[in-house]
């Protein structure tokens, strides 16, 4: 058990003193503010969230795969996995897993070594991770994800991220998902939206994929 | 005149004549330019985005002192600590401290202004300590022993080839006709090493969260993530103003901030960190620091006209307007905040006599003013910083002799029709014997750069009085 | 030409630097502003506006200036500028550098009726074409105060399109600011001058011969940079443009 360390900032006096100086601040009179300006006025309505959330996906260089049912899914989870350079797999498994994922886990369990989120971290050479998602956001093409989902590095160590979920997982904005992190990551210590592969511009602002994240990003959406 | 402020005169004479950096910023500001339309144009009301957010953000900074609190709380119900810096040195001393009693040798560091502005690298590098910056742009300018040139695009002033040399130079590794995507799998190789072996991971935040106790960290390159979960300590440095109510203001502040920092609808690694890792979870850090920096920010919001400054999300957009930042770009300021943000706040929290000259370096175009996401009236505080400068008696004494002169003589018409009148003759006079452009010239601070004004026969008022009164048509 | 609308009484409100330095700036607005039927007054008390002295910080200076000011042109119902930063100066900021004047109320009251040339020839006089003639290719040049500011966009264009034989080209960047910036002018003169380039070499693109814009200021030191560059482009100020004819002299026409 590491000490508490807030309490050194309380002994020094620290934190009474720049508490001090905001409250001064912050008891000047100031006129009431007025209504916030509405979402709904501001972006314009998602008619169709599917749609949206496959055209976006584009947009961001995300996979998707659309299946009907678990053979469908099993399928592409073949499919995607032959483009993946040989190495371990690293599965999401826990109570949520077990309902949902194990088909997907048990079809591939004889084509790659698998290591699961029970054991513990990815490894750095691991090739892929299968993880299932708490939603699909249609707004920006964004998986929405916790520590809940087989972990933290299952989606940022190795260089391919699959991700496994229904269609009625799909929330039509940003505002609909973090409403949601309430119910859906009760506890978990990271919550997340990922959008598209790593990137960036930083050597003359020209993109480039696959910075320190992923470099795939794939989802397979089922029905 | 401070050092900074001759520092900075240095600076801007030699990048003045740059043409080529001049065409290296042009090409990345135009590229910005197209993509940030873009972005704008996925909204449906762009402006009602931006009052959206102005405020909310001036909720959090009206109510700094009751969020704080609460954010603090959420944090500690969970193991997590919070540490309160009045200054760099406090900041810096906490996490040092922290580092050498936990043994660590190397960090991990994600993109984080406010680090830079207590230089907490440097002080971690004194006791030994490793730091990686992770952000590939903070990377590159470490590797150069530079400041980051941009807040948001630390290297966009290097060239592919120069950042090809640098590869080659200080990893060892050579990149054939330095392709970015072959440089930034480099760039990843070797920082993949030093997330796998750091103790430590140290990012900032954009946001800290009240209702839910949360720190909002956005990165697109995935630097932000890994800091975050494979070393077992995350040390999150803050300052006190990223603050903000409720979790779902992050619905309209995402967006904006990915809109004005890069022109994207959204950063590609949005994460919220509620703390530690909890039981069950397979990896994640086992202890998270809050390290919140004031750091002068409480001088802003101890005054009422200036407390709005405190608003700003650090998305860039001001710095890349500037034509000011366009022609000298982010080295000249000498401070890690450059452009109109930079101007007003390292005046503010810093130094006014030192850092005020910033905030004359601008010809008050007021083009920022119409991209501040949180519609910081950013002109206005660039005019109050220069009112305030010259209150605090930061001027020469041959410009309070001339400002003497100008409040005597447009006080009254005779007195104006006298020292213009003067004023013509002595140029004329000057331009008569040659001396025009030499040391001797009254208007050398203009013809040092332009070709000297014609002067006209007769004042306008003068004109006027012979001819004015006729009415006829030209 | 005796109708209400045509002898409108216009208070010229000059520009110090023009007064002095550029007075044929302010020769070609009368011209403009009585061809159109207007009765212009020059009050010859006015001064300045004070922006050096509130722009650079020392507001103490400014202070006098604009109490003169205010008193100056408090008697005037319309007050015309032929200069944005100028309109914009009494317009924008003296609420905020007379905030502890006495004079501060008619000091908001007189702001309103200070009008830039352009913003009155088009919105108030509701006039488009002055009977100009201009054969020759011209940009224009959107000044900072006078868009951003004052949110003069269109009106300039206006009245440029209907200058008979004009060429007008469309600048490449054309919202970039040139760089004059008053004192920033010559405390950052190689700053500024960088700035006038970076114009100089969007204006050559455009193929024009001439640039023109509503702020006098602007072309003063982009004719500065033009000079020291060698390059072969001209300024001149709307009104010039305007006051110019073929010879016909045909009458201004009301377009509303």
């Amino acid at each position: 058990m590491e000490t508490n360390k807030t309490a050194e900032s309380k002994k020094t006096g620290a934190r009474e003193r720049i508490l001090t100086r905001i409250a001064k601040a912050n008891a000047r009179p100031r006129p009431s503010p007025p209504p916030l300006v509405p979402l709904e006025a501001i972006f314009p309505p998602i008619t169709n969230p599917r749609q949206r959330f496959l055209d976006e996906c584009a947009g961001n260089l995300t996979e998707v795969f659309q299946t009907a049912n678990s053979a469908g899914s099993i399928e592409a989870l073949k499919i995607i996995l032959s483009t993946v350079p040989p190495g371990e797999i690293y599965v999401q498994n826990d109570s949520k897993a077990e309902l949902t994922l194990h088909l997907l886990r048990d079809a591939i369990r004889q084509l790659r070594p698998l290591r699961f989120s029970s054991e513990g971290p990815p490894a750095e050479a691991t090739q892929a991770s299968l993880t299932l998602a708490h939603g699909f956001v249609a707004q920006t093409g964004s998986i929405f994800t916790s520590s809940s989902c087989g972990g933290r590095g299952a989606s940022i160590v190795p260089p391919c991220h699959i991700v496994y979920g229904r269609g009625d997982q799909i929330v039509p904005d940003i505002a609909a998902a973090l409403a949601r992190v309430p119910s859906e990551t009760p506890g978990a210590s990271y919550v997340g939206l990922i959008t598209g592969s790593s990137r960036t511009a930083d050597i003359e602002k020209i993109l480039v994929q696959g910075a320190h994240g992923p470099r795939r990003l794939v989802v397979i959406l089922e029905s | 005149m401070s050092a900074a402020s001759q520092e900075f005169l240095r600076k801007a004479i030699i990048k003045s004549s740059d043409l080529e950096h001049r065409a290296l910023i042009q090409k990345g500001m135009l590229s910005y330019d197209a993509a940030h339309a873009k972005g704008k144009s996925r909204f449906a009301d762009w402006e009602g985005a931006r009052a959206r957010c102005s405020a909310v953000k001036a909720e959090g900074i009206a109510n700094l002192g009751k969020y704080l609190i609460e954010f603090e709380q959420k944090i500690i119900e969970r193991g997590g600590h919070v540490h309160w810096a009045e200054n760099a040195e406090q900041a810096n001393d906490y996490v040092v401290d922290l580092a050498r009693t936990r043994n660590v040798k190397t960090v991990v560091k994600s993109k984080s202004m406010v680090t830079e502005e207590i230089h907490l690298a440097g002080a971690l590098e004194k006791i030994g300590v490793t730091v990686w910056e992770t952000d590939l742009g903070e990377f590159i300018v470490q590797l150069r022993n530079e400041p980051p040139y941009h807040i948001v695009t630390p290297a966009m002033h290097l060239s592919r080839r120069q950042i090809a040399d640098l590869f080659r130079e200080k990893l060892g590794e050579d990149v054939a006709d330095a392709d970015p995507g072959r440089l930034v799998a480099a760039a990843r190789v070797a920082l993949r090493r030093a997330f796998f072996s750091a103790e430590m991971g140290i990012s900032g935040a954009n946001f800290l969260v009240a209702d839910t106790g949360m720190v909002a960290l956005s990165t697109n390159e995935g630097n932000g993530r890994l800091t975050t979960s494979i070393p077992r300590i995350h040390v999150v440095v803050a300052g006190i103003e990223k603050v903000i109510p409720r979790m779902s203001d992050l619905a309209v502040l995402w967006p904006v901030l990915a809109t004005s920092g890069t022109g994207q609808p959204i950063t590609t690694y949005s994460t919220l960190i509620r703390g530690a890792s909890i039981a069950g979870e397979p990896d994640g850090p086992r202890e998270v620091h809050i390290v919140l920096v004031d750091n002068g920010r409480t001088e802003l919001l101890a005054d009422a006209e200036t407390e709005e400054v405190l608003k700003c999300i650090r998305c860039g957009a001001c710095l890349n307007i500037c034509p000011i930042f366009r022609q000298v770009g982010g080295h000249t300021y000498g401070s890690i905040y450059p452009g109109p943000i930079g101007s007003i706040f390292t005046p503010r929290t810093d130094s006014l006599s030192e850092w005020g000259h910033l905030s004359y370096a601008c010809s008050l175009c007021t083009a920022c003013k119409g991209v501040c996401p949180v519609k910081i009236d950013l002109p206005k505080q660039l005019l109050l910083t220069r009112r305030d400068f010259i209150a605090t008696g930061n001027v020469k004494p041959a410009q309070r002799v001339g400002f003497a002169g100008f409040r005597w003589a447009t006080a009254s018409a005779p007195r104006f029709r006298l020292v213009g009148w003067m004023g013509r003759k002595a140029l004329a006079l000057v331009n008569a014997l040659g001396l025009s452009g030499t040391a001797l010239d009254p208007m050398r601070v203009w013809t040092k750069y332009r070709s000297p004004m014609t002067l006209p026969k007769q004042s306008f008022r003068a004109w006027w009085k012979e001819n004015g009164s006729k009415n006829g048509n030209k | 030409m005796s109708s209400p609308q045509t002898s409108r009484k216009v208070a010229l409100f000059v520009p110090c630097f023009v007064d002095q330095v550029l007075p044929q700036v302010a020769i070609d607005t009368v011209t403009v502003l009585r061809r159109i039927g207007c009765e212009v007054i020059f009050p010859e008390d006015q001064t300045c506006c004070g922006q050096p002295g509130f722009n650079t910080g020392h507001w103490e200076s400014a202070l006098p200036c604009a109490e003169h000011f205010v008193r100056v042109f408090s008697n005037y119902e319309t007050i015309v500028c032929p200069s944005g930063s100028c309109a914009s100066m009494v317009r924008k900021h003296y609420p905020e550098l007379l905030e502890h004047s006495p004079l501060r109320e008619q000091a908001i009251a007189v702001g309103q009726r200070v009008f830039e040339l352009a913003e009155f020839l088009v919105r108030v006089a509701g006039v488009t074409d002055v009977g100009a003639s201009f054969p020759h290719a011209v940009a224009y040049h959107p000044s900072c105060h006078s868009t951003r500011e004052l949110g003069i966009y269109d009106e300039p264009m206006q009245l440029l399109r209907a200058v008979r034989d004009i060429d007008l080209r469309p600048l490449p960047n054309a919202g970039e600011c040139c760089g004059f910036g008053g004192m920033f002018s010559t405390k950052f003169g190689m700053i500024s001058s960088a700035m006038g380039d970076t114009k100089a070499v969007n204006l050559e693109q455009s193929g024009a011969e001439y640039v023109t814009a509503i702020d006098p200021s602007c072309l003063m030191h982009l004719d500065g940079v033009f000079g020291a560059t060698g390059r072969k482009l001209k300024t001149i100020y709307l009104a010039g443009i305007l006051a110019s004819s073929s010879g016909n002299g045909s009458a201004a026409k009301e377009s509303r």
